[in-house]
């Protein structure tokens, strides 16, 4: 039952998707959509075990005070503040009390995590009370300031304005960033494909500088043969060379596919 | 004054009336001449095929004044009904020469453009020349209704391919489970793992399994996920450390259980905890920067890249060669294996990753499948040259042997 | 830590701090929100080095900047999934109170039903955290992994094998074979002649034929088979070159983004 049923589903949910591929009628579009769609929300659900597991992971660092925990404390901090502005919305003027109702909640929910982390019992009590109280503030503002609610417009919601913010100075800046250090890198793998100094490296190395270079301007007369090279290389044997790998890629996901499908691959499902 | 303007609105009639009368004669002259074109003819309509419905082919014999005759027709109109006499509603139009046309509506029922099936049409076909007015009706065609189809014959091609792989790998694997012994040749980064792990064990340093950008629908997951499994075994059997930072939510959750599975059968179950699988967050390079940072903080002896893999490849493989681990990968993502290849010092190319469960594992039956694999490889080559001799004679049908139409 | 490190780290604190002031003051008359978005900008520049400051050797800025990173993201895609997914696209067919809570508009119909089920599934995956029924959580694993072999099997097997094969089926003796004669009487010598289209028709050939060969497992790679698994490889490898050097220019221009940023909207020294 614990094993065996989900291998059913698999075959069953499997093999349905087959057969749907060779059915064009409107019945087999319209299952075929919505298990997709399916597949979407029970994501989203799983998002938040994600959740739950980051949060776990970085307050277990703080409990046992890994090396550096301080740095958990920021995780938790951007998680918990992103999801209040997520979730809240600022529909009055002032941000009074707006702020004091985050700072509560973040306060709170650190203070009951701290309560739950802690070892002494006497620090517990203490967490645990400040927490409750500091919820309590929380939802005394929540019921009574009318300048802010629980934001439930659904195309504005994620356009709140402290939500894009974040998301547009802090982390929009670091991707990209992130992103960039690919120059660098790019720079270090050619300098270590350089040093390898074997037969596949140097033909590595050789095929990507054609490549690079055959834009550049300064090389003259010579340029336009590496121009052409460079066509040439990516007309020809790249395009042999990726049919082949494409053919034994293609090859291996209708194996490993299929292999799931029967049931005989299932190191995915654990045991027991 | 009075008097200027009157003499001057008198010479403009003079002027005028005969050019605007000419004018007039001439339209008229040349309408008269214009002869209409000639009709379409043998309109025909039938459900459009290998479709789901709401969708009727029309065709036509082109008209006789297309090209030939007069010349005239520069377009086709179509026309529909749901009564032979009418009223008839314009729903295409192709340029001359083109004697076809596809009348195609929306299957969702709300859509202004929803077309019924199992409602009977009339359909009919305009010649029209340059001036619209000048049309020729054709004869009106119907009834005909769309409806879906069960089976799409384009595609018989693939359901060929699907029940000959489905039974090479079947044949194999029985074969394999009878205990013939299958020759695998070796893959250098697969020796590579359990060298790996001993490694570590012997410099007390934890190993670092990256499953990718994949979500657990990637069948390159799937291949990560069985190699995840047996790392983890030996890697608890050898009481090493694994650390398996995720970025999708389910692969973690399906990791998890994968992880602890093989805990349990190393005889170890409590040595294992949900934090050693967990899950970092789901934007591309945060989770490199967190996966970087664990790099360069733990110092793991190992590092593991397995699945799906985008720009971030590079990033990581840079990381882990520049913080001295000794790096496995393995991808199907074309555009990543070179970074992989430069920066690591074993990697799975394409379908090697895919092989490389069943190499690990040795099971009988997972080799078996290599062997099918390798029979439509060889299939491939054999199918490519007999292609090539029929394309150099210019033999057609055994291409479109292979054509897949939707 | 040293103490030489905490003045540092208080050094580049004032730094910044400065750097809001400058900015604030620049920014005083042009926006609204002047201090604020003199913050937002300053901690973004701030930002950014810290992320370049890796290349150098982790450091706490870095630690820092990548941690927040995490847990932003992490809640950004929660609440996103959140509102796009479950907000806008489930509930308006599950039930009509949800809906007019989250002041969406119903689109219910007969057919909800089929969107209890995901729900069903997404609540049995979350039970993975309970020990007693965590099990429970592999039917909707099952169920995604199932849907999604049978759409990958048939995709690819389309795509990367049946029509992959047909298009190998090209002519390598240039055009259609119509006697030697003919062959030779219409060879031409030209770069973009029949004969460089010839040599390029075997080059693909042989490099798909080699490349196949080297993926082969069950068969050693000895002798003439070796050989052209040999050649296999180096195909492979020119293809992996070319890729490579096709990606860095593009991975450059993403550099000079960055330095843009930090010249441009925080430094303000190019206009």
């Amino acid at each position: 039952m614990r094993r065996q049923l989900p291998l059913a589903l698999v075959f069953i949910f499997g093999v349905f998707m087959i057969v749907q591929y060779f059915v064009p009628h409107e019945y087999s579009e319209w299952v075929y959509e919505f298990l997709l769609d399916w597949i979407t929300i029970i994501g989203i659900f799983a998002l938040a075990l994600g959740i739950y597991s980051l949060t776990h992971v970085s307050m277990g660092k703080i409990r046992n005070r890994t090396p550096n925990w301080q740095y958990a404390i920021v995780t938790m901090l951007g998680l918990f503040v992103m999801i209040y502005f997520g979730f809240t919305a600022r529909t009055g003027d002032s941000w009074g009390l707006y702020f004091v109702a985050l700072v509560a909640l973040t306060l709170g929910i650190s203070s009951l995590t701290w309560g739950a982390v802690e070892t002494q019992a006497s620090r517990r009590k203490i967490g645990f009370a400040a927490g409750l109280g500091l919820l309590a503030v929380f939802v005394l503002v929540a019921v009574f300031d009318p300048s802010w609610k629980f934001y439930f417009y659904t195309s504005e919601g994620l356009q709140s304005a402290m939500f894009r913010n974040f998301f547009d100075y802090i982390m929009i800046p670091i991707q990209s960033t992130m992103f960039s250090l690919l120059a660098f890198f790019i720079a270090s793998a050619a300098y270590r494909a350089f040093r390898a100094r074997n037969i596949l490296a140097t033909l590595l190395l050789a095929s990507a500088l054609i490549v690079m270079l055959r834009f550049n301007p300064f090389l003259g007369p010579v340029g336009e043969y590496i121009a052409q090279t460079a066509n040439w290389l990516l007309n020809v044997p790249n395009l042999a060379a990726k049919r082949a790998i494409v053919i034994g890629i293609g090859l291996g996901i209708v194996a490993t596919a299929l292999k799931v499908i029967l049931g005989i691959e299932r190191g995915y499902m654990g045991r027991g | 004054m009075k008097y200027k303007l009157v003499v001057s609105f008198l010479l403009a009639l003079l002027v005028a009336v005969p050019v605007v009368a000419q004018q007039d004669t001439t339209l008229a002259d040349t309408s008269a001449a214009a002869m209409l074109p000639a009709p379409a003819t043998m309109v025909q309509a039938k459900d459009a095929d290998n479709d789901h419905g709401h969708a009727i082919d029309v065709t036509w014999e082109l008209s006789a004044d297309d090209g030939q005759g007069a010349g005239t027709v520069l377009s086709y109109e179509i026309y529909r009904s749901e009564s032979p006499d009418g009223p008839f509603e314009q729903r295409g139009l192709v340029p001359s020469q083109k004697n076809s046309y596809t009348d195609i509506g929306s299957r969702d029922r709300e859509s202004p453009d929803y077309f019924p099936d199992y409602i009977d049409f009339y359909y009919r076909v305009d010649a029209v020349a340059a001036d619209s007015a000048d049309r020729a009706l054709s004869e009106v065609f119907g009834p005909v209704h769309s409806y879906g189809q069960w089976f799409n014959t384009g595609r018989i091609p693939v359901m060929v391919g699907v029940l000959i792989f489905a039974i090479l790998t079947i044949l194999f694997v029985t074969i394999a489970k009878k205990g013939r012994e299958l020759y695998v040749r070796p893959l250098a980064g697969i020796d590579a793992v359990d060298d790996a792990i001993g490694r570590a064990t012997e410099m007390g340093k934890p190993i670092l399994y990256v499953l990718g950008l994949g979500t657990a629908d990637q069948i390159a997951t799937i291949a990560s996920f069985t190699i995840l499994g047996r790392v983890a075994k030996r890697v608890a059997e050898y009481h090493t450390k694994v650390i398996v930072p995720c970025y999708d939510p389910i692969v973690m959750t399906v990791a998890q259980e994968i992880v602890k599975s093989a805990y349990l059968d190393a005889g170890r179950p409590d040595e294992y905890s949900d934090d050693i699988v967990y899950f970092v967050t789901q934007s591309q390079f945060a989770y490199v920067a967190a996966v970087n940072g664990t790099m360069l903080r733990e110092l793991p002896a190992t590092n593991i890249y397995m699945g799906k893999f985008y720009a971030e490849s590079l990033i990581l493989a840079e990381t882990g060669a520049v913080a001295g681990s000794i790096q496995i990968s393995g991808t199907d993502e074309i555009a990543q294996i070179p970074f992989f290849i430069v920066a690591c010092d074993y990697t799975l190319i394409g379908e090697e990753l895919y092989a490389a469960s069943a190499y690990l594992g040795r099971e009988p039956v997972l080799l078996g499948s290599l062997k099918a694999q390798d029979y439509a490889k060889a299939a491939i080559i054999v199918l490519a040259i007999v292609g090539i001799v029929a394309a150099n004679f210019g033999w057609t049908y055994f291409t479109e042997l292979f054509q897949v139409v939707d | 830590m040293k103490r030489s490190s905490y003045i540092i780290m208080a050094a580049v604190v004032v730094l910044f701090a400065l750097s809001w002031i400058f900015k604030a003051m620049a920014l005083d008359g042009e926006t609204e929100h002047y201090i604020t978005r003199a913050f937002l900008v300053t901690f973004s520049a701030f930002l950014t080095l810290a992320v370049l400051s890796f290349l150098y050797r982790d450091n706490p800025f870095y630690k820092f900047a990548e941690h927040l990173f995490v847990g932003i993201s992490a809640a950004f895609w929660m609440c996103v999934g959140f509102w796009t997914t479950i907000v806008q696209n489930l509930i308006p067919r599950l039930s009509q109170p949800l809906s007019e809570f989250f002041e969406v508009p119903y689109i219910g119909g007969s057919f909800s039903i089929r969107f209890y089920l995901p729900v069903i599934l997404g609540i049995l995956l979350l039970l993975r955290l309970s020990r007693k029924v965590g099990w429970l959580s592999r039917w909707p694993l099952a169920f995604i992994v199932g849907t999604t072999a049978g759409l990958n099997f048939v995709r690819y097997l389309r795509s990367d094998f049946i029509q992959q094969i047909s298009s190998t089926f090209v002519p390598l003796l240039g055009t259609r074979w119509e006697g030697f004669g003919h062959f030779f009487s219409h060879l031409d010598l030209s770069a973009t002649g029949q004969l460089s289209m010839i040599l390029a028709n075997w080059v693909i050939f042989l490099g798909v034929f080699c490349g196949l060969i080297y993926f082969y497992f069950s068969k050693e790679h000895t002798g003439v088979f070796g050989k052209a698994s040999r050649v296999g490889i180096w195909v492979l490898m020119f293809t992996f070159g070319a890729s490579f050097g096709y990606t860095v220019m593009g991975r450059i221009s993403l550099l000079v983004g960055r330095i843009t940023f930090l010249f441009k909207d925080w430094l303000g020294l190019i206009s």
